[in-house]
Protein backbone atom coordinates (compact mmCIF):
# COMPACT_ATOMS: atom_id res chain seq x y z
CA UNK A 1 0.00 0.00 0.00
CA UNK A 2 1.75 3.28 -1.10
CA UNK A 3 3.33 5.09 1.83
CA UNK A 4 1.64 8.38 1.12
CA UNK A 5 -1.83 7.30 3.27
CA UNK A 6 -1.01 9.13 6.82
CA UNK A 7 -0.69 6.45 9.22
CA UNK A 8 -3.56 8.45 11.39
CA UNK A 9 -5.83 8.32 8.53
CA UNK A 10 -7.29 4.48 8.98
CA UNK A 11 -8.80 2.53 6.62
CA UNK A 12 -9.47 -0.65 9.01
CA UNK A 13 -11.35 -4.04 7.55
CA UNK A 14 -14.36 -3.35 9.97
CA UNK A 15 -15.62 -1.37 7.10
CA UNK A 16 -16.62 -5.00 5.46
CA UNK A 17 -19.32 -5.33 7.23
CA UNK A 18 -22.13 -5.24 4.54
CA UNK A 19 -25.40 -4.09 5.99
CA UNK A 20 -28.59 -4.18 3.64
CA UNK A 21 -28.09 -2.15 0.78
CA UNK A 22 -30.21 1.04 0.49
CA UNK A 23 -30.46 2.58 -3.14
CA UNK A 24 -27.70 4.80 -4.23
CA UNK A 25 -29.38 8.03 -3.51
CA UNK A 26 -30.75 9.56 -6.36
CA UNK A 27 -28.95 12.33 -8.42
CA UNK A 28 -30.47 16.13 -8.16
CA UNK A 29 -32.88 16.35 -10.19
CA UNK A 30 -32.60 17.67 -13.42
CA UNK A 31 -29.48 19.79 -11.73
CA UNK A 32 -27.22 18.28 -14.70
CA UNK A 33 -28.52 19.89 -17.46
CA UNK A 34 -27.80 23.31 -18.36
CA UNK A 35 -25.13 25.85 -16.88
CA UNK A 36 -22.15 27.00 -17.81
CA UNK A 37 -19.59 26.51 -20.73
CA UNK A 38 -20.19 23.38 -22.42
CA UNK A 39 -17.79 21.27 -24.94
CA UNK A 40 -18.53 21.72 -28.45
CA UNK A 41 -20.85 18.59 -29.58
CA UNK A 42 -18.73 15.81 -30.46
CA UNK A 43 -15.87 16.99 -27.84
CA UNK A 44 -14.41 15.36 -24.86
CA UNK A 45 -16.30 17.71 -22.69
CA UNK A 46 -20.11 17.00 -24.28
CA UNK A 47 -22.94 15.26 -22.45
CA UNK A 48 -22.65 13.17 -25.01
CA UNK A 49 -18.94 12.30 -25.19
CA UNK A 50 -18.97 11.75 -20.93
CA UNK A 51 -22.06 9.59 -21.31
CA UNK A 52 -20.15 6.95 -23.67
CA UNK A 53 -17.16 7.44 -21.13
CA UNK A 54 -19.00 7.08 -17.34
CA UNK A 55 -20.97 4.03 -19.33
CA UNK A 56 -18.06 2.19 -20.46
CA UNK A 57 -17.20 0.20 -17.46
CA UNK A 58 -19.14 -0.58 -13.99
CA UNK A 59 -16.96 1.52 -12.03
CA UNK A 60 -15.22 4.84 -13.45
CA UNK A 61 -13.22 8.32 -12.02
CA UNK A 62 -12.53 10.91 -12.65
CA UNK A 63 -9.59 12.03 -10.91
CA UNK A 64 -6.23 13.99 -11.14
CA UNK A 65 -3.21 12.08 -12.50
CA UNK A 66 -3.78 8.43 -12.71
CA UNK A 67 -4.29 5.63 -10.35
CA UNK A 68 -0.26 4.50 -10.32
CA UNK A 69 0.27 8.00 -10.35
CA UNK A 70 -2.05 10.44 -8.58
CA UNK A 71 -1.55 14.06 -8.44
CA UNK A 72 -4.04 14.85 -5.69
CA UNK A 73 -5.19 13.86 -2.05
CA UNK A 74 -8.15 13.62 -2.72
CA UNK A 75 -8.01 11.54 -6.04
CA UNK A 76 -5.48 9.58 -4.31
CA UNK A 77 -7.94 8.85 -1.56
CA UNK A 78 -10.61 7.36 -4.23
CA UNK A 79 -7.76 4.85 -5.29
CA UNK A 80 -6.79 3.89 -2.19
CA UNK A 81 -10.04 2.92 -1.17
CA UNK A 82 -10.88 0.93 -4.44
CA UNK A 83 -7.56 -0.82 -3.58
CA UNK A 84 -8.59 -1.60 -0.35
CA UNK A 85 -11.51 -3.21 -2.00
CA UNK A 86 -9.48 -4.80 -4.85
CA UNK A 87 -10.83 -3.09 -7.28
CA UNK A 88 -8.15 -2.70 -9.28
CA UNK A 89 -9.81 -2.53 -13.10
CA UNK A 90 -11.70 0.15 -13.69
CA UNK A 91 -11.73 3.22 -16.31
CA UNK A 92 -9.57 6.12 -14.20
CA UNK A 93 -9.65 9.33 -16.48
CA UNK A 94 -6.70 12.29 -16.13
CA UNK A 95 -8.89 15.59 -16.13
CA UNK A 96 -5.52 17.34 -16.17
CA UNK A 97 -5.01 15.95 -19.42
CA UNK A 98 -7.71 17.23 -20.60
CA UNK A 99 -9.74 21.09 -19.95
CA UNK A 100 -12.71 19.92 -22.04
CA UNK A 101 -13.38 16.91 -19.97
CA UNK A 102 -12.59 18.98 -16.78
CA UNK A 103 -15.09 21.35 -17.18
CA UNK A 104 -17.69 18.60 -19.26
CA UNK A 105 -17.89 16.20 -16.11
CA UNK A 106 -18.63 18.92 -13.78
CA UNK A 107 -21.61 19.74 -16.03
CA UNK A 108 -22.81 16.23 -16.30
CA UNK A 109 -22.83 15.32 -13.20
CA UNK A 110 -23.82 19.27 -11.58
CA UNK A 111 -20.72 18.62 -9.30
CA UNK A 112 -17.89 21.36 -9.03
CA UNK A 113 -14.88 18.94 -7.81
CA UNK A 114 -13.15 16.48 -9.01
CA UNK A 115 -12.51 13.31 -7.99
CA UNK A 116 -15.61 11.77 -8.97
CA UNK A 117 -16.66 8.30 -8.81
CA UNK A 118 -19.38 6.61 -10.88
CA UNK A 119 -20.75 2.91 -10.29
CA UNK A 120 -22.81 1.78 -13.33
CA UNK A 121 -22.93 4.79 -14.88
CA UNK A 122 -24.56 6.58 -11.69
CA UNK A 123 -22.58 9.56 -10.31
CA UNK A 124 -22.07 8.56 -6.75
CA UNK A 125 -20.11 11.57 -5.41
CA UNK A 126 -16.70 12.50 -4.63
CA UNK A 127 -13.76 11.22 -1.51
CA UNK A 128 -15.84 12.40 0.58
CA UNK A 129 -18.59 9.65 0.17
CA UNK A 130 -16.50 7.44 -1.47
CA UNK A 131 -15.08 7.26 2.01
CA UNK A 132 -18.00 7.51 4.26
CA UNK A 133 -19.40 4.38 1.92
CA UNK A 134 -15.98 2.60 2.84
CA UNK A 135 -16.75 3.46 6.45
CA UNK A 136 -20.52 2.30 6.59
CA UNK A 137 -20.14 -1.01 4.36
CA UNK A 138 -22.29 0.88 1.71
CA UNK A 139 -19.36 0.31 -0.70
CA UNK A 140 -19.20 -3.31 -0.22
CA UNK A 141 -22.76 -3.46 -1.34
CA UNK A 142 -22.80 -1.34 -4.28
CA UNK A 143 -19.76 -3.33 -5.39
CA UNK A 144 -21.73 -6.55 -4.90
CA UNK A 145 -24.83 -5.36 -6.97
CA UNK A 146 -22.01 -4.31 -9.84
CA UNK A 147 -20.79 -8.32 -9.69
CA UNK A 148 -17.67 -7.26 -8.23
CA UNK A 149 -16.66 -9.10 -4.78
CA UNK A 150 -14.66 -6.47 -2.08
CA UNK A 151 -11.56 -7.85 -0.84
CA UNK A 152 -12.58 -7.07 2.39
CA UNK A 153 -14.96 -10.01 2.68
CA UNK A 154 -12.34 -11.87 2.51
CA UNK A 155 -9.96 -10.34 4.32
CA UNK A 156 -12.73 -10.53 7.08
CA UNK A 157 -13.50 -14.24 6.79
CA UNK A 158 -9.54 -14.29 7.14
CA UNK A 159 -9.90 -12.90 10.72
CA UNK A 160 -12.78 -15.12 11.43
CA UNK A 161 -10.95 -18.05 11.28
CA UNK A 162 -8.26 -17.01 13.61
CA UNK B 1 -11.43 28.36 12.41
CA UNK B 2 -10.23 30.36 9.53
CA UNK B 3 -10.54 34.03 9.24
CA UNK B 4 -9.99 35.58 5.68
CA UNK B 5 -12.08 36.73 3.37
CA UNK B 6 -13.31 33.81 1.44
CA UNK B 7 -13.49 31.73 5.02
CA UNK B 8 -15.90 34.46 6.08
CA UNK B 9 -18.20 34.45 3.08
CA UNK B 10 -18.12 30.31 3.23
CA UNK B 11 -19.09 30.67 7.07
CA UNK B 12 -21.79 33.48 6.31
CA UNK B 13 -23.41 31.77 3.15
CA UNK B 14 -23.73 28.22 4.94
CA UNK B 15 -24.74 30.09 8.06
CA UNK B 16 -27.83 31.50 5.94
CA UNK B 17 -28.54 28.50 3.55
CA UNK B 18 -28.71 25.97 6.26
CA UNK B 19 -28.98 26.98 9.98
CA UNK B 20 -26.39 24.75 11.88
CA UNK B 21 -25.97 23.90 15.33
CA UNK B 22 -22.28 23.55 14.18
CA UNK B 23 -20.08 25.12 12.00
CA UNK B 24 -16.26 24.59 11.45
CA UNK B 25 -14.74 26.34 8.44
CA UNK B 26 -10.88 25.32 7.57
CA UNK B 27 -8.80 26.83 5.74
CA UNK B 28 -6.32 23.71 4.29
CA UNK B 29 -5.12 25.84 1.41
CA UNK B 30 -1.06 26.24 2.50
CA UNK B 31 -1.19 22.34 2.37
CA UNK B 32 -2.15 22.03 -0.92
CA UNK B 33 0.16 24.27 -3.26
CA UNK B 34 -1.20 27.30 -3.20
CA UNK B 35 0.93 30.86 -3.05
CA UNK B 36 0.93 31.54 0.65
CA UNK B 37 -1.72 33.78 1.91
CA UNK B 38 -4.50 31.95 -1.32
CA UNK B 39 -7.59 31.06 0.15
CA UNK B 40 -8.28 28.15 -2.30
CA UNK B 41 -8.85 24.62 -0.65
CA UNK B 42 -11.50 24.14 2.47
CA UNK B 43 -12.75 22.06 4.55
CA UNK B 44 -16.14 22.29 6.39
CA UNK B 45 -18.14 20.33 9.14
CA UNK B 46 -22.00 21.49 9.22
CA UNK B 47 -24.13 20.47 11.44
CA UNK B 48 -27.83 20.91 10.42
CA UNK B 49 -31.44 19.55 10.65
CA UNK B 50 -31.62 20.44 7.02
CA UNK B 51 -30.07 17.14 6.45
CA UNK B 52 -32.23 15.38 7.81
CA UNK B 53 -33.60 12.39 5.26
CA UNK B 54 -31.35 13.21 3.27
CA UNK B 55 -28.57 10.91 1.49
CA UNK B 56 -24.91 12.03 1.69
CA UNK B 57 -24.99 13.33 -1.97
CA UNK B 58 -28.33 15.48 -1.69
CA UNK B 59 -26.15 16.92 1.76
CA UNK B 60 -23.47 17.46 -0.67
CA UNK B 61 -25.51 19.32 -2.77
CA UNK B 62 -26.87 21.56 -0.58
CA UNK B 63 -23.55 22.79 0.73
CA UNK B 64 -22.57 23.35 -2.53
CA UNK B 65 -25.72 25.31 -3.97
CA UNK B 66 -24.69 27.82 -0.75
CA UNK B 67 -21.44 28.32 -2.13
CA UNK B 68 -22.21 27.90 -5.87
CA UNK B 69 -20.54 31.74 -6.63
CA UNK B 70 -17.18 30.52 -4.76
CA UNK B 71 -17.08 26.99 -6.28
CA UNK B 72 -17.24 28.47 -9.51
CA UNK B 73 -14.25 31.07 -8.60
CA UNK B 74 -11.39 30.72 -6.16
CA UNK B 75 -12.62 27.96 -4.33
CA UNK B 76 -10.78 24.67 -5.64
CA UNK B 77 -11.54 22.26 -2.95
CA UNK B 78 -14.07 21.64 -0.76
CA UNK B 79 -14.06 18.69 1.81
CA UNK B 80 -17.53 18.60 3.47
CA UNK B 81 -18.80 16.74 6.63
CA UNK B 82 -22.56 16.76 6.80
CA UNK B 83 -24.35 15.64 9.70
CA UNK B 84 -27.74 15.88 11.00
CA UNK B 85 -27.31 17.47 14.89
CA UNK B 86 -28.40 13.59 16.20
CA UNK B 87 -25.30 12.40 14.30
CA UNK B 88 -23.07 14.89 15.45
CA UNK B 89 -24.05 14.20 19.00
CA UNK B 90 -23.52 10.77 18.70
CA UNK B 91 -20.06 11.20 17.04
CA UNK B 92 -18.40 15.10 17.31
CA UNK B 93 -15.34 14.43 15.22
CA UNK B 94 -15.04 14.77 11.12
CA UNK B 95 -12.13 12.16 10.02
CA UNK B 96 -8.76 13.40 9.11
CA UNK B 97 -8.29 14.89 5.63
CA UNK B 98 -6.14 12.92 3.22
CA UNK B 99 -2.49 14.12 2.76
CA UNK B 100 -2.41 16.53 -0.26
CA UNK B 101 -0.13 15.17 -3.37
CA UNK B 102 0.70 18.42 -4.91
CA UNK B 103 -2.73 19.37 -5.80
CA UNK B 104 -3.04 22.57 -7.45
CA UNK B 105 1.02 22.87 -8.44
CA UNK B 106 -0.32 19.92 -10.92
CA UNK B 107 -2.94 22.70 -12.19
CA UNK B 108 -1.47 24.19 -16.18
CA UNK B 109 -1.88 28.16 -16.16
CA UNK B 110 -5.41 28.71 -15.83
CA UNK B 111 -7.18 30.73 -18.61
Amino acid sequence: MSGVVRAAWRLGAGAARGRSGRPLSQAAAGGAEGGGAEGGSGGSGSREAVERLVREHPVVVFMKGSPAQPLCGFSNAVVQILRLHGVEDYRAHDVLQDPDLRQGIKNYSNWPTIPQVYLNGEFVGGCDILLQMHQNGDLVEELKKLGIRSALLDAEKDQDKK
Amino acid sequence: GATGPLASTIRAKLAEALEPTHLEVLDESPWHGGPPGTESHFSVVVVSGRFQGLPPLQRHRLVHAALSAELAGPLHALAIVARTPQQWESDPHAPPAPPCLGGSKHDRRRG
